[in-house]
């Protein structure tokens, strides 16, 4: 295969600069989460891919990159959660809305 | 099937000189398959296994649905299908007609996307789970290295179907259908991929085939098999009870019964799209009593199988024949079991699978580690019969009078 | 093996900017699945199997799921709204500044040793080597991975649960 490194790193910044973009510029907070998703997909892409090509006789940024898909997965669960019980209370997940500290 | 990259350019020859008379074309042609290039070497390689996936079991498919309901009929004391064929043998090809021409109804407010691509989502991991189910002596169609885990991973995205199909219907009793499916199958993954932990544990592979080969041997390439031993016992019936609840059948079925609510997440499907639903059902249920024969049942493993080319066919001959004996227990525990609730359901996957089948690991460990053989079969079956005793006094939540009978006169 | 990068690219590319723009949240999801698929195939590509396979059962298979369920449970009334204005609706501000960092990143890395370093011939990690190192090197973390993911598990529901508990 000859795709150089460097093209895995400007994909993984595209799709860090996509997932941002996506956090920052809509208005449900159930997409803000879908961009943080994408953000973290995109950081561990990065660190396989230098894996892949420096680093291949350890096995150091498997353990990361399974850890870090852990994380994500247990941080998902737990935002959603916090959207489901704010819905409750505001009744809409509209990130404009939800503007007080209180309840 | 690394075989099939020496068996490609002896096909291609065989071809060529099949086809090397046809008038205009035919030494061309010839001349073409008999040095054919590398690309069409691999292209003829890729194409024999997934051909063979394709012919051989979706018509196991189709079979099993006509064998299910004249086995059905015995067991109500009825005959099932007889009028389309001898024996209804033709019945199958009579369903397919009539539901590919069924009108195909879409709800007018429902999207209209994802309702097409739930079938679609429905049947996908149903059919790549039989690549990684060795049919004979290293015989199986993709050779992966992980092939436990990307059979649970790709079984995982099942769920996804479910949850679309009765979300794009706009239907309320679809969506609490649905809701209460993914609830079932997402349940009962969790002992189910415990119990194959065990058997993984022991083998020290992810790949079916060294899980199938590390069955072999033997009194008669029997005594080998894991379903003989106290943990492979107990996680050949986990694992067959979380199989069964994946495909959602009965006593699981409370996804598709027809006395629930209403027909669950395929109630505003018809025509093909139905058909596609029972399909990938049926399919993940075989491939599931697939997994489990490799798994516990000894695989391809029987008196006569081995290397070679009869040994090779023996084997696949065993294959299908253990095959066919967990497909006949899944039709007669649908035929005679009756239909769990669905908080019973939970409960029993939560409070006395998961863990059975963490005690199934531990005495997994046990067997392991205590290298005399009959103290190791002592130590564990004891265990694993007190854990079982303890669960389910522990999870008898309901006292139940004894029981009366009243026979006719 | 150089066109399969290419494609898997552009279905991950395409899943990302379909997963942030679409005005329907089920089908933000969806193209959001598309984007998981598109890097299990990278870590394929990259030889990490284990990964991959992880890849593909957690985040198909779970967060997905989750996010429907989630979707499911906020509903609104009126319907979802699309992207917010953003520069004051100039989308070509942001397009053309877009396109200027990306050409300096693209002259910054053409350049540099490290990021045009080719692969020397990788052998997929086999599965019992992660095993092994989980629990010798790497048994601190994972136990406190554990620890983590059962408060996570044990907090998610009792937030969400939060209601059945006041209304008694």
């Amino acid at each position: 295969m000859s795709i150089p490194l460097g093209h895995y790193l400007m994909l993984s910044a595209f799709l860090f600069a996509i997932g941002l973009c996506g956090a920052l510029s809509r208005k449900n907070a159930i997409i803000v989460l879908i961009g943080i998703e994408i953000m973290f997909n995109a950081g561990i892409l990065n660190l396989v891919a230098f894996w892949h090509y420096k680093y291949f006789t350890t096995l150091t940024a498997q353990m990361f990159a399974i850890f870090a898909i852990s994380i994500a997965a247990a941080e998902s669960a737990v935002g959603l959660a916090l959207v489901i019980a704010i819905y409750r209370f505001y009744r809409s997940v509209d990130v404009d809305e939800i503007t007080s500290l209180k309840g | 099937m690394d075989q099939v990259y020496k068996v490609a350019p002896q096909l291609l020859k065989f071809l060529s000189h099949l086809l090397g008379w046809l008038p205009w074309i035919g030494k061309p042609l010839a001349a073409f398959l008999g040095n054919p290039p590398a690309w069409l070497v691999m292209a003829v390689a890729i194409a024999i296994p997934i051909l063979f996936v394709v012919a051989v079991f979706p018509g196991i498919f189709a079979y099993t649905t006509l064998v299910e309901r004249k086995a059905l009929g015995r067991i109500q004391n009825r005959i099932g299908p007889n009028r389309v064929g001898r024996w209804g043998i033709l019945q199958p090809i009579a369903d397919g007609v009539k539901l590919l021409t069924k009108e195909d109804i879409v709800p007018r407010r429902a999207d209209k996307f994802v309702h097409f691509l739930a079938p679609v989502i429905a049947v996908i991991p149903s059919v790549l789970l039989f690549s990684v189910v060795p049919v004979g002596a290293g015989l199986v169609p993709v050779n992966l290295n992980i092939g436990i885990l990307f059979a649970f991973a790709v079984s995982t995205a099942s769920v996804l179907a479910l949850f679309m199909g009765g979300w794009a219907s706009r239907n309320k009793f679809s969506l609490l259908g649905a809701m209460r499916a993914v609830a079932q199958v997402v349940s009962y993954e969790v002992p189910m991929v415990l119990a194959a932990v065990a058997v993984v544990m022991v083998v020290g592979s992810l790949s079916t085939l060294r899980i199938a080969k590390a069955q072999s041997g033997g009194f008669l390439n029997v005594t080998n098999w894991f379903v003989f031993r106290p943990w492979g016992f107990v996680g050949f019936v986990l694992f067959s009870i979380g199989a069964m609840a994946e495909s959602a059948r009965t006593p699981f079925d409370i996804p598709e019964a027809e006395s629930e609510i209403i027909a669950g997440y395929h109630t505003e499907y018809s025509g093909f799209k139905f058909a596609l639903f029972q399909m990938g059902e049926y399919l993940a249920s075989i491939a599931m009593a697939g997994i489990t024969v490799t798994m516990f049942l000894g695989g391809y493993n029987g008196p006569g199988s081995g290397p070679g080319i009869l040994g090779g066919l023996i084997s696949m001959c065993w294959f299908f024949v253990k095959l066919a004996f967990m497909i006949a227990v899944n039709i007669w525990i649908r035929g005679t079991w009756p239909r769990v609730r669905v908080d019973q359901l939970m409960g029993f996957a939560w409070k006395v699978l998961l863990p059975m089948s963490i005690v199934n690991i531990i005495a997994v460990g046990f067997w392991h580690y205590l290298t005399i053989r009959p103290i190791a079969w002592l130590v564990t079956t004891l265990w694993l019969v007190v854990w079982f005793v303890v669960l389910s006094k522990l999870a008898a939540t309901e006292k139940f009078a004894p029981r009366t009978y009243r026979y006719a006169s | 093996m150089d066109t399969i990068f290419w494609i898997l690219s552009a279905i991950t590319v395409i899943g990302a900017v379909l997963a942030i723009s679409l005005r329907n949240l089920i089908h933000c999801v969806l193209s959001l699945i598309l984007f998981f698929l598109g890097i299990a195939g990278h870590y394929f590509l990259l030889r990490a199997d284990f990964l991959g396979a992880v890849q593909i059962l957690i985040y198909i298979g779970a967060v997905a799921v989750l996010m429907l369920f989630a979707i499911m449970l906020t509903r609104h009334v009126t319907g979802d709204e699309g992207p917010r204005e953003v520069l004051g609706g100039k989308w070509w501000a942001g397009m053309g500044t877009a396109i200027i960092i990306a050409g300096l990143l693209w002259a910054i890395v053409r350049k540099d040793a490290l990021a045009q370093a080719l692969p020397t011939g990788v052998a997929a990690t086999s599965v019992a080597e992660i095993g092994k190192v989980l629990v010798t090197d790497w048994v601190v973390p994972f136990e406190a991975m554990a620890v983590l993911l059962t408060a996570a598990l044990i907090g998610a529901v009792v937030i969400a649960l939060e209601e059945i508990i006041r209304k008694r």
